[in-house]
């Protein structure tokens, strides 16, 4: 390729190509509407139920990034697709293609195109990451100390003197911040309610302080370990029920706490 | 896959006798190994037994010093520190034939069981080597899927699932990092730039024998009890007691990590100093630029997983506590060292896979690769980002908040790099003539799943939906998207680009068609599943699939099939190639690389005369004289005066 190709697009474009162009983009649009339509029908399906504000609201940024993301891959998906279906020669080609250079306006429109998608994820997440920490809590918030060991989940709640050991299942109440003071006794453990929104590592000799949560949903979820963290990983997993007001307290005063 | 143009003259020479042939070579080295590492292990047994109180023998010390010994003695057994001894000792330089000889001139194929200077050589024991490791890997893959195919785990012990599932990992990361440089990057590239061998030819073969010796070291986990930390080797875990068989991981790690480091090394100074004339920086083609950036990359990475794994085997051995918060330790000195590598790492896999799809897809469009600096300026750009974005990997770990914001920009500002990648191959496809060989086929299905891979780590690097994500099966998902679903399925755009070439035989083009598509059917149907089953918030790691996530799994295992059908294609391939395939042309593609100029088999010098460049090799299409496609006009076209006298004969 001559250096003067570099820069220009080739002006003896034949008069097929803004057809193809014309065309490639045609369907490009098209169906993006399609899919993000089946998406947002079906997104409700597919993601799953949200027990607290902050999940649901994590639940949303997923739909988002998605309703994003799909123009983005089909992009890619339609141009390859369109080339390789019509572009295709059978048998070894006997002649080249036609050697297009992009235009700097191509690459500079490119570029930011692309920038702008990051900006917005960039500041999208921020603006949640700083909504979810600064939920402050407050004098009725439910103070949780969760310690993880090789290989079970111990739910303490100082403020009534009750401990989750030996109980079959670990309640919550309904309606109720929640900030969850995470800790190990042996290794490195991850934390997580799915339902909840909450996922955070369990360090031996630290303890790290959850977002404020509310569980908002009664029902029956699942705390479970997300770091492999030695031979019964597997099995490190444990219910958690949302309860409501007087069934969490009768559960705490059976788990020898005070109300 | 023999040389027969050197093997002729050789032949003149004094007829070498059996003992000489045989000795060194591998052989030597694993009898010596052996012996030694059985000599130091008796004697640390009996010396730590003697000094501990209770009599009992330090096992982690024990392993510490067979698997050094085993190195040290493999080496001096394959003759590895051979010249080194006679430049010191007998104080003389080797002969030219001495190097020849070092060089496997007129050995057969016993030079690749020998300490082999030739790049080519090396570059098929790498091959090779990739190939039983991908094997290994996969076997890996398919029992973990048969587990997690029905709830509960109910086919493997506990320990014998997580040594599994990290065996599997690992193996599977060291492989996918070497599988281009180590193969097409010894093999093809010096050719590429117009040399006759690397840079340091002993180095190189150094670095792959490292290789090897690491390799039974690892499957010793096998007999050792195998290790509980996964692939990441998670330190406070891995401090812990349990078996010795961690011992053989971190050992593993360090003996992979040298070698890849001195590789690096290597490969970098022959694109620096060994291009021949004219061909400038800007006339590299991609692949070299491709695999330049990965090697610098690797240079930065490795020796920080190298110092994670001596600190860890410190604390085993000598019960230091880098790691142990009771005694002054952090967890998170461990999670920092570790992922300083570990993102790097995936770019240093990457990078060369995407430089191979571009180098391909301008062969099968027939176009230049379109955008050739705007693509070599986003490959430099990831490769600069991407030592800084490790910090994703701990936005969940309990460390300062503070961290998160820099973190989340820096990966979100690697994805326009990335992005040009897409916008260089789908403009080099746009209005070309389109050859859609079995390469071509699998950079095609590379692009699609790397989309996909791309895509779903958005929602990774975005910390509102990396909280319901994160540690989960929806990473899992992700990363084998763009491991195995785009980096992996670039490698063997290049292999089945590059194996004519190096064997001499084409791979059989309907085997190759047939191996893609139960690949990637097989794929697509696997991870979709599990991105599914991760969004409902199954953890990784974990044999005991709770009832929710039971459906998608099954499905998941139920796809893998397929790819496990396409790992037998592709085996039956090879061999079969390797047993009937036909005779490959010098230039099999009509590509216009330097490589597809010398003759198959590749003669041990490479070229009868330097080249000289003028242009980059893309020129397809342009008005310049000379029909691109035919076959023996070829060299026209790159190179306008290829003889020009030698300056270093």
């Amino acid at each position: 390729m001559s250096e003067a190709n570099i820069g220009g697009n080739a002006g003896s474009a034949s008069p097929a190509e803004p057809r193809h162009l014309r065309r490639v983009l045609i369907i490009w649009a098209v169906l993006s509407v399609i899919v993000i339509a089946i998406w947002l029908a079906v997104a409700q399906f597919i993601l799953p139920q949200a027990a607290s504000s902050l999940d649901s609201s994590d639940n949303f940024t997923f739909l988002v990034l998605t309703v994003l993301a799909v123009p983005v891959a089909l992009f890619v998906f339609v141009f390859l697709g369109y080339s390789l279906v019509v572009f295709r020669v059978q048998g070894r080609p006997t002649e080249d293609g036609v050697p297009l250079q992009p235009r700097p306006s191509l690459q500079v429109g490119w570029l930011g195109i692309t920038s702008l998608l990051c900006l917005f994820l960039l500041i999208w997440g921020l603006i949640a990451f700083y909504q979810e920490t600064s939920a402050a809590s407050t004098s009725n918030t439910l103070t949780v100390q969760v310690t993880a060991q090789q290989w079970q989940w111990t739910f303490n709640y100082p403020q009534y003197g009750a401990s989750s050991a030996g109980a079959q299942v670990i309640e919550v109440p309904v309606n109720r911040p929640v900030e969850f003071y995470v800790s190990s006794k042996d290794v490195l453990h991850g934390f997580s309610i799915r339902a909840f929104g909450v996922r955070v590592d369990a360090n031996p000799g630290y303890v790290t302080t959850t977002a404020v949560i509310t569980p908002t949903q009664i029902g029956s979820y699942v705390v479970q370990c997300v770091e492999i963290c030695g031979l019964f990983h597997s099995d490190m997993w444990e219910a958690v029920n949302v309860v409501s007001a007087d069934a969490f307290n009768s559960w705490i005063i059976s788990q020898g706490g005070h109300v | 896959m023999s040389s027969t143009t050197s093997s002729t003259t050789v032949a003149t020479s004094r007829r070498p006798n059996l003992i000489n042939s045989l000795f060194p070579s591998v052989i030597s080295g694993i009898i010596l190994g052996v012996a030694g590492a059985a000599v130091a292990g008796v004697l640390v047994n009996r010396i730590t037994t003697a000094f501990s109180p209770d009599s009992v023998p330090n096992d982690d010390a024990v392993a510490a010093a067979v698997y050094t010994a085993w190195v040290l003695l493999f080496f001096i057994g394959i003759g590895a520190f051979n010249g080194i001894f006679k430049w010191a000792f007998a104080r003389r330089e080797p002969t030219p034939d001495e190097e020849l000889q070092l060089a496997g001139k007129g050995q057969g194929l016993w030079r690749y069981f020998r300490f082999t200077t030739d790049h080519k050589v090396v570059g098929m024991q790498y091959l090779a080597t990739v190939f039983v490791l991908f094997f290994f890997g996969a076997m890996g893959a398919f029992m973990i899927r048969l587990e997690q195919s029905r709830p509960g785990a109910i086919f493997f012990n506990p320990s014998t699932y997580n040594t599994i599932v990290g065996m599997h990992g690992i193996l599977m990361i060291a492989t996918t990092i070497i599988m281009v440089s180590g193969p097409f990057g010894n093999f093809i590239l010096p050719i590429m730039i117009g040399a006759r061998d690397m840079a340091f030819p002993r180095l190189n073969a150094l670095s792959y024998w490292l290789l090897f010796a690491a390799i039974p070291i690892f499957f010793s986990t096998l007999f050792l009890g195998g290790f509980q930390t996964g692939w990441t080797g998670y330190a406070p875990l891995a401090v812990q007691g349990l078996t010795p068989g961690m011992d053989a991981y971190c050992f593993t790690i360090l003996v992979f990590a040298i070698s890849t480091t001195l590789a690096a090394m290597n490969i970098l100074t022959t694109v620096i100093v060994m291009r021949t004339r004219g061909m400038t920086w800007g006339r590299l083609p991609v692949f070299v630029w491709g695999i330049v950036l990965s090697v610098i990359l690797s240079l930065t990475a490795f020796p920080s997983f190298m110092v994670s794994q001596i600190m860890v085997l410190m604390d085993r051995v000598f019960n230091t506590s880098f790691f142990l918060a009771a005694s002054g330790g952090s967890n998170w000195l461990y999670e920092h060292l570790f992922w300083f590598m570990g993102h790097p790492e995936v770019y240093v896999m990457s990078i060369p896979a995407m430089a191979v799809a571009a180098e391909v897809t301008a062969v099968f469009a027939r176009k230049p690769v379109f955008g050739y600096r705007l693509l070599v300026s986003g490959l430099v750009g990831i490769s600069v980002l991407s030592v800084i974005v490790w910090g994703h990997h701990l936005y969940l770990s309990g460390s300062e908040n503070a961290l998160v914001a820099p973190y989340m920009l820096d990966t979100e500002l690697i994805s326009i790099p990335t992005g040009i990648f897409f916008l260089v191959l789908i403009g080099t496809l746009w209005r070309g003539r389109i050859w859609v060989t079995v390469p071509m086929l699998f950079v095609a299905g590379m692009l699609v799943n790397f989309v996909i891979g791309g895509i779903t780590g958005i929602y990774l690097a975005d910390l509102p939906t990396d909280e319901i994500l994160h540690g989960g099966m929806f990473v899992v998902a992700h990363f084998h998207f763009v491991l195995p679903g785009s980096m992996v399925l670039g490698f063997f755009a290049g292999l089945y680009y590059w194996f004519p070439k190096m064997v001499g035989k084409r791979l059989d083009p309907l085997l190759g068609q047939l191996h893609f598509w139960l690949f990637e059917i097989g794929f697509l149907g696997t991870f979709t599943a599990l991105l599914y089953a991760g969004l409902q918030g199954e953890p990784r790691w974990s044999a005991n699939i709770a009832p929710p996530f039971a459906t998608p799994n099954l499905i998941a295992s139920l796809f893998a099939i397929l790819i496990a059908a396409s790992v037998f294609t592709f085996i039956y391939n090879v061999i079969y190639t390797l047993v009937r395939g036909e005779r490959a042309v010098a230039n099999e593609w009509g590509a216009k690389t330097l490589e597809w100029t010398v003759p198959t088999p590749v003669p041990l010098e490479n070229f009868e005369q330097l080249p000289v460049v003028t242009s980059l090799p893309y020129d397809y299409g342009s008005p310049l004289p000379g029909p691109a496609t035919a076959v023996a006009d070829i060299a026209s076209a790159v190179i306008e005066a290829p003889i020009q006298p030698q300056v270093e004969e």
